[in-house]
């Protein structure tokens, strides 16, 4: 029965590759998650896969599938410029800021593709993406801006730890704030870019925020929290891809792919909510009894 | 404690600093010294914060000069050292108090690179310093307001800086926590660090400080505790707020 479940889906070559995307963005989305959520990046985050949308769009009208990771890249590029310094206008608020440049971006990305004939299949492939359709190139892809992202991470990661915790003391420090803004945004453009094939431009919210968020509910140390969320955003990619195998192939129920791995994220949620309750529960309780002994002790 | 012969360590002549175009602070001038102390006194709203910003190079200084180590505020920012009030900072936010002391380190450890081995002895050394040698793996944010201001003053130690500026340190802070804090401020004293403290304690700035820089918008006093802390300045500087007994003096 497990074998059936968790490995035989994988042998089949289409499958193995969705693994191995789903995989590698659990990673990466496991790792920025965690600055994501340290830096309150939560509605950033969103924007920026909004605003990478008509890069997806102008990538895929000029030069086809393979277009689509260019122009995701340019528009991520020039969203994280656009978002780390629009804010700095006092007259209007960093949310209504974000909200004019998200909506504007995602809908010019609409007007474009609605030109197609193929419009609603081109939108739905873009917004939510196909990852049983990856090939390695996309794989490979995926794979450098891992890289790219794990690398930056190692330069600048204390100093970004720094900011999120005390922005006061990273400027009085003489840190540049502004210029670790930007790295930061460029770094979740990036895990927009690579996930574009696999889950689209709307689903990628969730890789972004429910690995950390998930790891918080267990663990306040940092280490932990990174790994724990590695592990939630690959787990989230497996077991999302073997249920939507499963439901398919036995069940005659087509579930759409990327949606059933953010699906199996928000899962894992769940149940790191639930026992991070028990376990706080659990804790209290065991500190009435320390206390219920003192009292009995003094008594 | 004070060795007069060395040039100051921060130096304001006749120094404005400004948000945009309207003056918040005005007229500051006086000297600290190497191994001495001064407190910034004044009201809320007085310009405390935004002088300390000015001497770290983050608010302009729009007349007048502030000369900090003999270069400029953002010139000398790596041998100077900030405390921020405990309580702005997120006590959920994951990290812990090792892991915050070190942070002090991070300028000198440069990017890309681990902290050395040194780095983490110094790091220990400062928590030390402030008494919380046995807490370095427990959370920031569990630690009590008292402890978690002595950890913020720990990663300023950690900078081994020249130059030492606290914002509100002893708001909130139980007893214990504040005799550690003094005694620390002491130690920094006594290695040669010269050290401005804002407050609105008035008995607190008798304690830790040898000068005052009596403020409200504009300078009021800077000088020897007692010639600063006069009824008469302090009536001025608060507007009639000050209730001037004869054991003490009381800001409102």
């Amino acid at each position: 029965m497990p074998y059936r479940l968790f490995v035989e889906p994988f042998q089949l070559p289409f499958m193995a590759r969705a693994l191995a995307e789903a995989l590698l963005l659990g990673v990466l989305g496991g790792v920025v998650s965690v600055t994501v959520v340290l830096r309150r990046l939560a509605f950033v985050s969103d924007a920026l896969t909004h605003t990478v949308f008509p890069g997806v769009v102008i990538g895929y009208l000029v030069a086809g599938t393979g277009g689509i990771v260019w122009g995701a890249l340019g528009f991520a590029l020039l969203s994280a410029v656009l978002l780390t310094v629009l804010p700095s206008n006092r007259r209007v608020t960093e949310d209504a800021a974000l909200a004019i440049l998200l909506t504007g971006f995602f809908s010019v990305g609409v007007v474009l593709v609605s030109r197609r004939s193929s419009y609603t299949a081109d939108l739905t492939a873009f917004l939510f993406g196909r990852i049983l359709t990856v090939d390695r190139r996309e794989i490979v892809e995926t794979a450098v801006v891992t890289a790219v992202v794990l690398a930056v991470l190692a330069v600048v990661g204390k100093e970004l730890l720094l900011r999120a915790f005390d922005p006061g003391a990273a400027a009085a420090l003489g840190y540049r704030v502004r210029l670790l803004d930007l790295v930061a945004n460029v770094v979740v453009a990036l895990v927009v870019v690579a996930a574009v094939k696999a889950v689209g431009t709307v689903l990628v919210i969730a890789l972004l925020i429910v690995p950390a968020a998930a790891a918080r509910l267990l663990t306040g140390r940092l280490a932990v929290l990174v790994a724990v969320s590695v592990l939630v955003g690959t787990l989230g990619g497996y077991l999302g891809l073997a249920a939507s195998y499963q439901a398919s192939v036995y069940y005659g129920l087509r579930l759409a792919s990327g949606a059933t791995v953010v699906l199996a994220l928000v899962a894992l949620y769940v149940v790191a909510f639930v026992v991070g309750a028990l376990r706080r529960a659990g804790g209290r309780r065991r500190a009435d009894r320390r206390e219920a002994d003192l009292v009995a002790e003094a008594a | 404690m004070a060795d007069r012969e060395l040039s100051p360590a921060l130096q304001f002549e006749h120094a404005s600093v400004a948000y945009g175009r309207t003056p918040v602070v005005e007229a500051v001038h006086g000297d600290v010294h190497p191994g001495e102390a001064v407190a910034l006194i004044g009201p809320n709203g007085a310009g405390k914060s935004t002088l300390i910003k000015a001497v770290l190079g983050l608010v302009p200084v729009v007349g007048g000069r502030i000369t900090v180590l003999g270069r400029t505020p953002a010139q000398a920012r790596r041998e100077v050292a900030y405390v921020p009030q405990a309580d702005t900072l997120d006590p959920e936010f994951p990290v812990s108090a090792g892991q915050v002391v070190l942070m002090g380190r991070y300028r000198r450890i440069g990017w890309v690179r681990r902290p050395r081995r040194e780095d983490r002895q110094v790091a220990a050394e400062a928590l030390r310093a402030v008494g919380l040698a046995d807490r370095a793996g427990d959370r920031f944010g569990l630690l009590s307001g008292g402890q978690r201001q002595r950890v913020l003053l720990a990663r300023a130690i950690a900078q081994q800086p020249r130059l030492l500026l606290l914002d509100e340190p002893f708001n909130g802070v139980d007893a214990v926590s504040q005799d550690a804090l003094l005694t620390a401020l002491h130690g920094l004293r006594a290695g040669g660090a010269a050290v401005v403290v804002s407050t609105h304690d008035l008995a607190l700035a008798h304690l830790t400080c040898d000068e005052v820089c009596l403020l409200n918008r504009h300078q009021f006093a800077f000088g020897p505790t007692e010639q600063a802390l006069t009824p008469e300045l302090l009536r001025a500087a608060y507007g009639g707020q000050a209730l001037v007994t004869d054991e003490a003096v009381v800001a409102r």
